[in-house]
């Protein structure tokens, strides 16, 4: 008997959540005028526009790309290397076991929280006007929001060493700075690889959007030549891009594999 | 004496990555050319900037919550038509249920390169070819989310089902069989956590589509950017840090809710 009520009460919360999903779905096909017809025509048209408009590739000027390729590379690698030693020491900051004081910690949580959730290109075209165009305030960009990703993460894999160590350590009667090298850093190593590693294979994603607000990279390309109506040589870039993404993949995770 | 405690040869590659890092770093930011007059002109605009930003005004907040409402939405639907597609999809792909391995491998090939291709740029497609709106945003996104979907999707289903699906194949189930009855059920409570999970990614993508101009929020945070209108930027950024923030506590609150419920 009482295992049925508890059926029934199960089914009818089920049946109030589609519900009212269902009514949100409403909703929002009133609230943006949702057009069902342009919907399901839009859809073709799109699908059209990348095969007819994107094949085949433009391959006229492909060392025109070499540059915005090389760029796009060496803005990760800077960007990557500013954002590790910034987001190291913010990290260390703010993971419980080595900061230096609580309300430090809070401050600093709250900070980097707003880095990250306020939009990446958002700070980006930002820092255009304040920097003006060109590649710095693209790099500064990377770095303000690779600082505040890689300070959580690194922060996330010090808060899971063992604490035993350090408990050994105070023990002993271990230095702050002790206690770092000998406690922190030996276990903090693999993490801080592998997300510095991943950090880069984001940069480099980031970096093809980059461009688009006018901060340089291969982004750069493909605004312009869309801005052009020149959609085979976009398919050229997009390609070139795909392969660059892939290919760096692949290189960080052997290394990956070689250090971990 | 000294008694080395870390092992040697993981030791001595950690400082090869490090050296690698070093040797890498170096010509890159010479290659870069950075000029520090810039940096420093940069630096000094912001205070001037900053005292803007603190004259935050309420006018625009009317208009702003209604674009950011639009955002929301935008990403919602595109969630919700994504689901769709790519539940029915990912039993095509996932090797335990594919009813075909060609055309699960040919899909797999697919999704790949859609998810390298970065969301911005398939929504700058979209507006492409559609035009400006929000009904570009949502077919945009659909294509990117729908990937990330169907891949998730899958390797849950790989990882869970097989058993499930040779059981029910063993006593003469059909293919509607194994996954009506014996996998979605099951799988379901996994699938909404990743769910919300995308959800709280497609809103945080949304924000910026107006950039490239694709409606919602971004739109007007773009023109606050360009008109150098620094206080009702600061407001809208205001806005979308709390909005994300408290989806990304909501999707957290859902995921370990459903997490307590699976171990029961």
């Amino acid at each position: 008997m009482h295992a049925e009520a508890a059926t029934r009460q199960r089914k009818a919360k089920r049946l109030a959540s589609v519900a009212l999903l269902l009514i949100a779905f409403l909703f929002s096909i009133w609230y943006i005028r949702f057009d069902w017809i342009a919907f399901v025509t839009g859809i073709p048209i799109f699908i059209r526009f990348l095969a007819t408009d994107f094949f085949p590739p433009n391959l006229s000027s492909v060392s025109d790309y070499a540059k915005p390729v090389l760029d796009t590379l060496a803005f990760g690698i800077v960007a990557t290397c500013f954002s590790a030693l910034i987001g190291s020491a913010v990290g260390l900051m703010m993971a419980r076991p080595t900061t230096p004081s609580g309300k430090v910690r809070v401050a600093l949580r709250g900070i980097v929280s707003f880095l990250r959730n306020v939009p990446f290109l958002l700070w980006a075209s930002l820092l255009v006007v304040l920097f003006g165009v060109g590649s710095l305030p693209g790099i500064l960009a990377l770095i303000l929001f690779g600082s505040g990703f890689l300070a959580r993460v690194y922060a996330e894999s010090i808060e899971e060493i063992d604490p035993d160590t350090l408990e050994a350590l105070d023990a002993c009667g271990a230095t702050y700075w002790q206690r770092l090298k000998h406690g922190v850093f030996p276990q903090f190593m693999p993490g801080f690889i592998t997300w510095t590693l991943f950090m880069f294979e984001l940069t480099i994603r980031a970096s093809a959007v980059l461009g688009l607000v006018g901060a340089g990279g291969i982004g750069s390309k493909i605004k312009q030549t869309m801005d052009l109506f020149q959609y085979g040589k976009t398919a050229t870039v997009i390609t070139i891009l795909i392969v660059m993404i892939l290919a760096v993949e692949l290189v960080t995770q052997k290394i990956r594999e070689r250090l971990i | 004496m000294k008694i080395p405690i870390s092992h040697r040869s993981t030791q001595r590659q950690q400082r090869l990555f490090f050296l690698g890092m070093l040797v890498l770093f170096i010509p890159c930011l010479f290659y870069l050319d950075l000029s520090y007059g810039q940096f420093a002109s940069g630096l000094e605009r912001i205070p001037d900037m900053a005292r803007q930003m603190m004259h935050l005004s309420f006018e625009e907040l009317p208009k702003m919550l209604r674009e950011l409402l639009t955002s929301i939405i935008i990403a919602f639907l595109c969630v919700v038509l994504s689901v769709l597609i790519s539940l029915l999809l990912a039993f095509v792909v996932a090797r335990a249920t594919t009813p075909n391995r060609y055309v699960s491998a040919a899909l797999r090939a697919m999704i790949v390169i859609i998810r390298t291709i970065p969301t911005t740029i398939w929504v700058l497609l979209a507006v492409a070819s559609m035009g400006f709106g929000p009904m570009a945003g949502v077919v945009g996104l659909l294509l990117p989310t729908i990937a990330f979907l169907i891949r998730v999707f899958s390797d849950q289903i790989d990882e869970a089902g097989r058993d499930t699906a040779e059981a029910i194949r063993s006593v003469g189930g059909t293919w509607w069989h194994v996954v009506c009855n014996g996998l979605l059920p099951t799988l379901l409570t996994g699938f909404l956590a990743l769910i919300a999970f995308k959800f709280e990614i497609t809103v945080a993508e949304t924000v910026i589509l107006g950039i490239v101009g694709a409606g919602g929020i971004g739109v007007l945070l773009q023109g606050y950017i360009s008109f150098y209108e620094f206080a009702p930027l600061m407001l809208g950024m205001l806005l979308v840090f709390i909005t994300l923030f408290l989806l990304e506590m909501g999707t957290n609150l859902i995921r370990t809710k459903l997490a307590g419920k699976g171990s029961k």
